[in-house]
């Protein structure tokens, strides 16, 4: 009889501890590699690295760039760009944040063998910056190689540390601890399972052009790990969590149907389409590229294959990015068109090609192989592993294909990011082999203008010609899907995929 | 004896090598590196992808690396984690409490189901109990693992919302940090509380877990506990008038105990890999599932590190199960 007590304590142990409205718990698909910001190339670490660091520059809800950590930035010329710091910025332990300490992030960023012998696999996001420099206390100065107006985007994708923690904290223990600018400070990271954050109580609030909301009421937040989908979408509709990420399309349904959770999605920053290969026939021909775009219904794709979880892409970029031209025609689906254009080309009787896939992409490519074929472009789908289509279709390699399935990531959502490799006469990743010169010249007066209006009217230029020579058939922009419980308010999913926590609240 | 122990503990150092072999050729020769893996989707550049090679040690020959591993291994060191630039030996200890407990609690769960239910399955042989047990075992055995720990999942965690879903204890329950094993350190410290939260957390992974290997030893119980009953000394003991659970219990169990040793010990091997499975369904913070993550990018060092373990784990068990015979059956001799 003893034992009574004794089981019921341990029952009402195992339940959920009641009343935690104050708590916010985010089912996440990977645990953080580091927490050392200069240390990794991984989206899901920087997520949640945001949560606790800021940087110079942030994305407002509308993906417009805003200075965080600085007050402005100023052109003195395209190779020197000055940034005022913000005053007033505290660091977790209670230190102020100072030039210096910028100086010493973007440092320890750019040096050879700066962390403990190794180059932060960061360095190349700061593409031609040399180095920063302090100009006075409240004043530093980025110092470039060549022309870079992308460079404020770009700083989005670092975060600026503590000189002092690190040096004394050393490269173990910043990358297990941290001394943050952000909204939120590390109480526990037990690896593998969670990341316990409580709101710093001496957080500056933000960029002033981000308006705050009226109270926080998140006092603590819970990352929990969650890496296999099933399990965190049982964790979500069980109540355990009150955000899940990378729901995947299939459970949408599940998790409409609870009356205690919703879906949220966001355009992503990945541009998805097929690479036509103009440097040899048939697609050398601009009609014959047009004939394509016009003989796939790409709406069908994405209601059917993606749930409808896409955007209709008519260019290079999301209509969020920097520069991007609202007014493109659309290649409206039209089988006759297509067939016009294609006899019109001097292929009466249709073309016979290959589209090649890599595994992730073989629904998708047979679905589109089918719509083509039906217009007179008879596709055979040639599935192979992804290195080695890649290799296939590389910028340098030997130009044998037709068609790629193919896509390009543009986190920075500038076009400098996407265009430039991917659409400039021989850049890295231009799998179409596109030429055009008048683009080429576009796209580098583009990358000199530092002016934003006059930089995104030759953006909008060149995505008006790309729009016309179709190199690519246009896709489509996949969506971010995110699961979130009713009760909570105040948050919503970003392109970057940062968890913007600072005014998410559980009621 | 002691000399039969020590023959046997050398037997691992070849074993252990040749482990080493496989497990190294075996990721190096697998597509895909994991300079370009860690660079997937960030449109590096191929000299980007050249210079993270190069600064992770993979541009160096085949047999270099190889012997750089097996040299700094000898003296403990297993290198660093390519991803998290921290010593993988460490990150392997600090998962390892995890993945201890769940398989204890998975191994103790197992053998308090399939042994009971063997032996009563044999003594009842063709009775409702045994052909319960005969079907439940199809069952156990044939459920993939990552399925039957979602349907569990979905019924006790979502639907009836008995127990928790995900992870190993409640941020606000959790336990001075003694073992790193939380149900143990909950007990060592008396917090019922801790105790109680852990167990929840613990019970439907260690049955996932478990399952498949109670299915396996339940019917070799049954096996073998129906061959020795048909032995002469149970005729025997019968013959002086012995209690039937008398003889159950002291004449005919022990015997029939050494085929559920054996197969106990072989399914280590089982145990081990559906821990990578049963971690990752689970949330569970152990070693499994950093593994699985390690493959996926090919994190070298780790990957070797950890096998190299679960190899030694798997031989010294076997060892272990080689002793108990003895106990068991004392006319084996090693």
């Amino acid at each position: 009889m003893r034992l009574l007590p004794l089981l019921l304590t341990l029952a009402a142990a195992a339940l959920p501890i009641a009343g935690r409205a104050a708590e916010l718990r985010i089912g996440f698909t990977l645990d953080t590699l580091t927490l050392d910001p200069a240390n990794h190339r991984s989206r899901e670490t920087e997520s949640v690295l945001r949560t606790m660091y800021n940087g110079l520059v942030a994305h407002d809800p509308a993906m417009k760039l805003v200075p965080e950590l600085i007050e402005s930035w100023t052109w003195i010329d395209p190779r020197t760009m000055e940034m005022k710091v913000r005053p007033g910025v505290t660091f977790h332990s209670g230190a102020k944040l100072t030039a210096d300490d910028i100086v010493f992030t973007f440092t320890r960023l750019l040096t050879q063998g700066a962390i403990a012998g190794q180059t932060s696999p960061r360095k190349d996001l700061l593409g031609p910056t040399r180095e920063v420099v302090k100009v006075d206390d409240s004043t530093v100065r980025f110092l470039l190689n060549e022309p870079w107006p992308v460079l404020p985007a770009m700083l989005t994708f670092q975060e600026v540390v503590s000189q002092h923690f690190v040096e004394q904290a050393g490269p173990a223990g910043i990358a297990t601890t941290e001394d943050g600018t952000g909204p939120f400070k590390l109480v526990q990271w037990r690896r593998g399972e969670s990341l316990v954050l409580e709101r710093a109580a001496n957080y500056f609030g933000g960029a002033p052009a981000i308006p705050v909301a009226a109270k926080a009421c998140t006092d603590r937040v819970i990352i929990k790990i969650i890496p296999e989908n099933a399990s965190r979408v049982a964790a979500l509709l069980a109540g355990d969590v009150d955000i899940i990420n990378e729901l995947p399309a299939h459970d949408i349904r599940s998790v409409e149907a609870n009356p205690n959770t919703r879906v949220m999605a966001v355009n992503g920053t990945r541009t998805f389409f097929v690479a036509l290969n103009n440097s040899r026939k048939p697609f050398d021909d601009i009609r014959v590229r047009q004939a394509a775009n016009h003989a796939l219904n790409r709406q069908l794709i994405i209601d059917k294959l993606l749930s409808r979880r896409a955007v209709k892409l008519n260019g290079v970029m999301s209509p969020a990015a920097f520069g991007h031209n609202p007014s493109l025609p659309e290649y409206t689906y039209d089988v006759a068109k297509a067939k016009a254009l294609l006899t019109e080309a001097g292929y009466p009787n249709g073309i016979d090609v290959t589209l090649d896939a890599d595994g992730p992409q073989k629904e998708t490519a047979e679905a589109i192989g089918a719509l083509l074929t039906q217009a007179g472009i008879r596709t055979k789908v040639a599935v192979g592993d992804g290195s080695q289509v890649r290799a296939r279709w590389a910028a340098n390699g030997k130009r044998e294909g037709d068609m790629w399935i193919s896509s390009w990531g543009n986190g920075s959502l500038d076009p400098t990011d996407i265009f430039e490799p991917t659409l400039k006469t021989g850049g890295r990743g231009n799998s179409a082999f596109y030429s055009n010169p008048k683009v080429d010249d576009l796209l580098a007066a583009g990358g000199r203008e530092t002016d934003s209006a006059k930089r995104s009217a030759l953006y909008q230029q060149a995505e008006a010609i790309i729009n016309h020579d179709a190199p690519w058939i246009f896709l489509w922009l996949p969506q971010d899907l995110y699961g979130v419980s009713a009760r909570l308010a105040g948050w919503s999913p970003t392109p970057s995929g940062w968890l913007n926590l600072r005014d998410a609240c559980v009621q | 004896m002691a000399l039969v122990l020590l023959r046997r503990l050398l037997h691992l150092i070849p074993v252990l090598f040749g482990v080493t072999v496989i497990v190294f050729l075996m990721m190096s020769l697998t597509p895909g590196d994991p300079a370009e893996i860690m660079l997937a989707n960030q449109n590096a550049s191929p000299a980007q992808i050249a210079t993270l090679r190069h600064d992770m040690g993979l541009d160096r020959p085949l047999l270099t690396r190889f012997g750089s591993f097996v040299g700094h291994a000898l003296i403990g060191d297993f290198g660093q984690s390519l991803f998290h630039h921290r010593p993988v030996a460490a990150m392997i200890a600090e998962r390892l409490p995890a993945t201890i407990e769940l398989s204890l609690a998975a191994m103790l769960l197992t053998l308090l189901v399939a042994i009971p239910l063997g032996v009563l399955a044999a003594v009842r042989r063709g009775g409702v109990l045994d052909r319960l047990a005969s079907v439940g075992a199809l069952f156990g055995v044939s459920l993939p693992g990552f399925w039957f720990g979602i349907l569990l999942l979905i019924g006790f965690a979502v639907n009836l919302r008995w127990l928790p879903v995900s992870g190993a204890i409640d941020y606000a329950r959790q336990p001075p940090v003694i073992t790193g094993m939380l149900a143990l350190d909950s007990l060592l410290a008396g917090r019922i509380d801790s105790l109680g939260n852990a167990l929840a957390h613990l019970v439907l992974p260690a049955i996932t877990l478990g399952l498949p290997m109670a299915a396996i030893l339940m019917r070799v119980t049954r096996a073998s506990m129906l061959d020795v009953l048909r032995q002469d000394y149970i005729t025997f003991a019968e013959a002086k008038g012995l209690g039937r659970a008398r003889i159950i219990a002291l004449h005919a169990l022990k015997n029939a105990l050494l085929p559920t040793v054996t197969v106990a010990a072989m399914e280590t091997g089982a145990l081990l890999g559906g821990n990578m499975v049963v971690e990752t369904v689970f949330g569970w913070p152990g070693l499994g599932r950093l593994v699985v993550e390690s493959i996926f990018v090919r994190n070298y060092p780790l990957v070797q590190a950890a096998v190299l373990l679960y190899a030694v784990t798997y031989v010294l068990v076997n060892f272990a199960a080689d002793l108990l015979y003895t106990v068991l059956n004392p006319r084996v001799r090693l």
